[in-house]
């Protein structure tokens, strides 16, 4: 389906057109959406909201959806993002309530990712499970054990004279003006796009997902590099579940479910950037900016918030639709 | 499925395939019959320990609380079998949960408004039927990844729902919601009738029927289907169609069952999904069943309710599900790469 441009070389102008079209379609929409906010309210264009924008709306997601991108690219999917972030968060306030220093926290919630990681990597690679049952399964064991170690779903609090300072300056610390959550963001972005661009493993990710068999008739460790991409989706997601509770302060049970619907929209919002249609770290930044400006210009409107998620919900509908029917009657 | 090309005369070949043959045989019918038996011993353990457990008033008590995920799980399981096995390309629809939610607020709300209840009935299904058809136009006809365009949907539905209800709990209380949500005289519940005959006319149309049989070709074999000349965008259009109808008719049991509408649908559809996937270890050759699902979904029903019967905490639940899930779908993989 989505090969089918490259058939026929001889395609109608009209089709060649549109189907350039569709694949900057989520450029286009995202032009769309930045003028029309920008004409709409007048505090959309401002330097002060476009930081907010950035800080409130677009740092977490884009970090979820990073790490998404690399289950996705190995050809599969992490439905257990969510619990990735929890399982950091709570590690992270536990061992920080407990009178450790913000070193061991960080490090203690980055290993707590990571055994999500190890055991998805442990099902999929290991037993042969489909990543999307294997998550799944994960998701939902991950919500039992958050509810047995808080007492059944208690929030994690820690007292505002407990706060160290460490603590709050990964969530509201700036260096020279730049806010630190945005400016882990830009890393974690440009290590894993240097990672699909530049690395050995990154390539083999990238063929796995779009023809495993030719990798495994390569003599190259299949699994080995699937298991890889589970355990750092699970650890860059846990990355996020730091940054969260650095900057509210508090564990909330499962809280970090609502990342994962919008992660994998953007991700997939994001292949429509590729020419044959797979994941990519550019396409799921512009995806997340994408939800990002709409979430935030929407509520600037000051449209009833209830219609802001129908308005959400239409305009990436309504995106994927264009770059599919026009991915489709390209070639055709 | 071995995809090894063997190479030997023809005998070794037939006889080592009818070996391979016999051996996913048995692998699935303990697969199948191990799931049965691990359902008998839940059965027993919570019979045995909570004495109220077994009482013919308690397991309808579990078939009317099953009846709104069942109905959704089955609804589910449509698509499923017609989408076919791998759910990231192949069927899923994420919209069902929010669908119900939408469909349950139309009943409530139009029923405020004044009107009787066949408006309501069909006001609901209509909504069902109108999301089905949305899905159905996103996956046959522009051709979006089920996964993503229910997911779209999932989210513009759950809107619409927001801006019916604000966010509040619609009350809505009929001569047919009552009578809905009522009990016969043996004190079991209308919604459990309600969950048996609707499993029943589905399993007759999917199990038994010609149409049935084309899902589950179009399902496995979409190649095959597409050769032998089915109208492979017609069957998948109507699945999707089939199951927004089932998100519907699910809202008006839960309007019944909860005398209003809902803000909690959302919660629903991960189990939702969890139990249409279960379902396929109660069949015969481990694909999704109508009959595979009800007993997933009387599975997961009789797991909360013993829970609760014993005291224990029901959030334990989700984590039982989980291991369950894993554990079928390892043992099954397991069974077949032994075999192959």
């Amino acid at each position: 389906m989505s090969l089918s441009a490259s058939h026929s070389p001889v395609a109608p102008w009209h089709h060649r057109v549109l189907s350039s079209l569709a694949r900057y379609g989520l450029i286009l929409a995202l032009v769309v959406v930045f003028a029309a906010f920008s004409l709409a309210t007048p505090t959309f264009l401002t330097a002060g909201n476009l930081q907010s924008l950035l800080v409130n709306n677009f740092t977490l997601l884009a970090i979820v959806s990073v790490a998404m991108t690399f289950a996705v690219s190995a050809g599969g999917i992490d439905l257990s993002v969510g619990t990735a972030v929890d399982f950091a968060s709570f590690a992270f306030v536990s061992l920080v309530l407990a009178g450790q220093p913000v070193a061991i926290g960080l490090l203690g919630g980055l290993a707590a990712g990571a055994v999500v990681g190890a055991f998805n990597a442990l099902l999929i690679s290991g037993i042969g499970v489909s990543p999307f049952l294997a998550t799944l399964g994960t998701l939902f064991i991950g919500r039992s054990v958050q509810q047995l170690l808080t007492n059944g779903g208690n929030p994690v609090y820690l007292p505002p004279s407990g706060v160290p300072d460490a603590f709050r300056f990964i969530g509201h610390g700036a260096i020279s003006g730049f806010p630190l959550p945005l400016l882990i963001a830009i890393v974690v972005i440009a290590a894993a796009a240097f990672v699909f661009a530049r690395t050995r493993f990154g390539r083999v990710v990238l063929a796995i997902g779009i023809q495993p068999s030719v990798v495994r008739y390569s003599g190259i460790g299949l699994g080995r590099h699937v298991a890889v991409a589970f355990i750092l989706t699970a650890l860059i997601a846990a990355i996020a579940g730091l940054i969260l509770t650095a900057t509210v302060t508090v564990y909330i049970p499962s809280s970090g479910n609502a990342f994962l619907l919008n992660a994998i929209g953007a991700t997939f919002i994001g292949t429509t950037l590729s020419p044959l249609g797979r994941p990519n770290i550019a396409g799921t930044v512009l995806g997340v900016l994408l939800l990002s400006i709409v979430a935030n210009g929407l509520l600037l409107t000051g449209l009833n918030f209830y219609w802001q998620q129908v308005g959400t919900g239409t305009l990436i509908f309504a995106v994927l639709a264009f770059s599919f029917i026009n991915r489709k009657t390209g070639g055709a | 499925m071995s995809a090894d090309i063997h190479i030997g005369d023809l005998a070794d070949f037939t006889a080592e395939q009818s070996k391979e043959r016999s051996a996913r045989n048995l692998a699935a019918a303990s697969l199948r019959f191990g799931s049965l038996i691990a359902f008998a011993v839940i059965l027993t353990v919570f019979s045995l320990t909570a004495p109220y457990f077994l009482s013919i008033g308690n397991i309808g008590n579990v078939l009317g609380q099953s009846a709104i995920s069942g109905v959704l799980a089955i609804g589910l399981t449509i698509v499923l079998v017609a989408g076919g096995a791998n759910v990231v390309t192949g069927g899923i629809d994420l919209s069902l949960a929010a669908n119900m939610g939408l469909s349950a607020a139309v009943y409530a709300t139009v029923t405020q408004l004044g009107y009787n209840d066949p408006v309501a009935v069909a006001a609901s299904l209509l909504t069902g039927l109108a999301i089905g058809a949305v899905n159905a136009a996103a996956v046959v006809f522009a051709g979006i990844v089920p996964l993503l365009a229910t997911l779209a949907v999932m989210n513009v539905v759950a809107g619409l729902e927001l801006v019916l209800t604000q966010n509040t709990v619609v009350p809505a209380s009929t001569d047919f919601l009552t009578a809905l949500s009522a009990s016969d005289a043996l004190g079991i519940p209308v919604l459990a009738y309600v969950l048996l005959g609707f499993t029943a006319v589905v399993t007759a149309i999917v199990q038994y029927t010609p149409l049935g049989l084309r899902l589950y070709a179009m399902g496995e074999f979409p190649d095959a289907a597409r050769a032998a000349g089915l109208p492979l965008k017609r069957l998948l259009a109507g699945a999707f169609l089939a199951s927004g109808l089932c998100g519907g008719i699910a809202g008006i049991l839960s309007v019944s069952y909860l005398s209003g509408s809902t803000t909690g649908s959302s919660e629903m559809l991960l189990p939702v999904v969890v139990t249409a996937l279960l379902g396929a270890v109660f069949s015969r050759r481990l694909v999704p069943t109508i009959t595979g699902t009800l007993l997933s979904a009387l599975l997961v029903g009789f797991l909360v309710n013993g829970f609760q019967l014993l005291n224990l905490s029901s959030t334990l639940v989700s984590g039982v599900q989980g291991i369950l899930i894993l554990i079928v779908v390892s043992t099954t993989t397991l069974l077949r790469k032994r075999e192959i």
